[in-house]
């Protein structure tokens, strides 16, 4: 069957858009873009099988730098296998506080995916509120754990610090100053008019779609899945967690959601700031050989370590399943098929807040 | 020293446009990249605008570890960038392959192998401001009286 393509446009690697290099081709009749590819493989290092036969020491490091926007999840993550492996029970205290970092985390990833989008939409002041903002939460993590990005707050056992009253008032400023602002953003983005014509109805994931392209995280749950593995942890729940669906699926709804996730975030570390228990943050155990599979919800999506170790605390195997793959894979196969504009591509691949670097490894 | 030549100098100290190339890295030095625009460290106070389009860039700003599908490719970007050029290289990756460098990574550091490099700015990552203040320190030195040097750029 002959095919009615006029061009064929590759955008990227290197795009005034993108963050990372990835490289999207699309065929176009006329203005219309009739189906798109997502080419990736540009920034695969090989974390995984570096990290085979090396002591759990090391990989809590490199499993940090599998992705810089969101370190804190990775570290989380890696850290909870290997305690599931050796049983070792975490204090109460540190599991607060490891909630209270991963929260900023989540803020300062949606943040930054949000302040994308609007750049990519060409809202420039809108995005640089949100990056403004950002900082904010930057500071806020800088103060709890002494580094912006790459803390290794998270060990086994705990965590490395503990905060004092004096840190946990300097978070709820911000937490404030972010509660003061951000509404006004909320505002400008969803009654924008130019932004509801860029943004309103295009590059739609249908729940059909959805569920056949097994999409995580935010993505999902703009279009009506409820999946976040933050429900089965018990403490989330008692800290006034719960699922928020969108159900409309377009670009739109996407960013609407993050900024939702936002206004529950703060709620949520301030629950946590308020009934924080007393005790020790660190305690210590022995690492012990096994095998075992754990996943915590990052900020786009489920991410599963399955990790094997042997009886000297060396990694045998190790695979990481990140949560951007399903959602790039799913923006090139039904998002960004049939659009109105080419305009939209980009828009649409950063409106599901890809992290290639999360996704190659 | 010729008028145009003066000219050249006091323009050039205070339009300097930026690129910036993500070669296998982890986001991290990206993302304090991307915190420089924010209105707290303002980076286009100074006369630096951030383009990420190699054909109208001074300096590329490289980030990451030189992973194999760059190796070609990046020579290529340096090739497209106009006189006068220079590169900086952001965080530890370009500069020695940081973690990242073992026996087995898809890697091939340091970035200085394949395309000459004028700075470096260490770090895992660097803070915003330490990449301010090096782009500012750095550009005064390279680009100035850029045509009449006596050692050519390779």
């Amino acid at each position: 069957m002959k095919k009615i393509v006029d061009v064929s446009l590759p955008i990227g690697p290197v795009h005034p858009c993108f963050k990372e290099p990835a490289r999207i081709k699309c065929e176009t009749a006329g203005e219309r873009v009739i189906r798109t590819e997502v080419e990736l493989g540009y920034v695969k290092k090989g974390i995984e099988k570096i990290m085979i036969g090396r002591p759990w020491q090391e990989i809590i490091f490199l499993a940090e730098r599998v992705c810089g926007i969101c370190s804190v999840v990775h570290n989380t993550a890696i850290i909870g296998a290997l305690e599931k492996i050796s049983n070792i029970t975490v204090p109460m205290r540190a599991m607060y506080l490891r909630i209270i970092l991963n929260e900023l985390d989540r803020m300062q990833s949606h943040l930054l995916a949000n302040y994308s989008y609007c750049y990519t939409i060409e809202h420039e002041t809108l995005a640089m509120y949100l990056l403004n903002l950002r900082e904010t939460v930057m500071d806020a993590i800088e103060i709890m754990t002494g580094t912006r990005i790459m803390a290794a707050y998270i060990v086994p056992g705990g965590v490395r610090t503990d905060i004092n009253r004096e840190i946990a008032t300097k978070i709820c400023e911000a937490l404030d100053h972010i509660e003061a602002e951000l509404p006004r953003f909320v505002q400008m983005f969803a009654t924008g008019p130019l932004i509801a014509l860029r943004s309103k109805g295009i590059g739609i994931l249908s729940v059909k779609d959805a569920k056949e392209s097994g999409v995580v995280g935010p993505t999902a749950r703009a279009s009506g899945i409820a999946r976040d593995a933050r429900e089965h942890e018990l403490l989330y729940t008692e800290l006034g967690w719960h699922m928020i669906i969108r159900q409309d699926g377009d670009n739109f709804s996407r960013i609407m959601l993050r900024f939702d996730e936002l206004f529950q975030s703060v709620h949520i570390i301030k629950n946590a700031l308020a009934v924080i228990p007393e005790g020790p943050v660190r305690l210590g155990n022995r690492i012990t050989s096994g095998r075992t599979k754990h996943t915590v919800e990052a900020p786009r999506g489920e991410l599963t370590y399955d990790v094997e170790l042997d009886e000297n605390g060396q990694v045998i195997m190790i695979s990481i399943q990140t949560p951007s793959i399903m959602n790039v894979d799913a923006g090139s196969h039904a998002m960004m098929k049939n659009l109105s504009s080419i305009a939209d591509v980009t828009s649409t691949f950063i409106s599901a807040d890809p992290c290639i670097a999360c996704a190659e490894r | 020293m010729t008028l145009l030549q003066i000219l050249k100098n006091i323009v050039r100290k205070h339009s300097i446009h930026v690129c910036y190339v993500n070669t296998g890295s982890c986001n991290g030095c990206d993302i304090e990249i991307l915190a420089c625009l924010s209105p707290r460290y303002d980076i286009e106070q100074y006369g630096i605008y951030v383009h990420n389009n190699p054909r109208e860039a001074d300096i590329i700003l490289v980030t990451g570890t030189m992973s194999a599908q760059w190796i070609d490719k990046l020579p290529d970007i340096w090739d497209k960038v106009p006189e006068p050029k220079a590169v900086i290289v952001i965080g530890n990756c370009p500069i020695s392959g940081c973690a990242f460098d073992r026996p087995g990574a898809l890697i091939d550091p340091p970035v200085s192998k394949h395309i000459p490099v004028s700075a470096v700015v260490p770090g895992c990552p660097p803070r915003p401001t330490e990449i301010i203040s090096t782009i500012l320190n750095s550009a005064d030195i390279l680009f100035e009286n850029y045509e009449t040097k006596t050692e050519r750029k390779p």
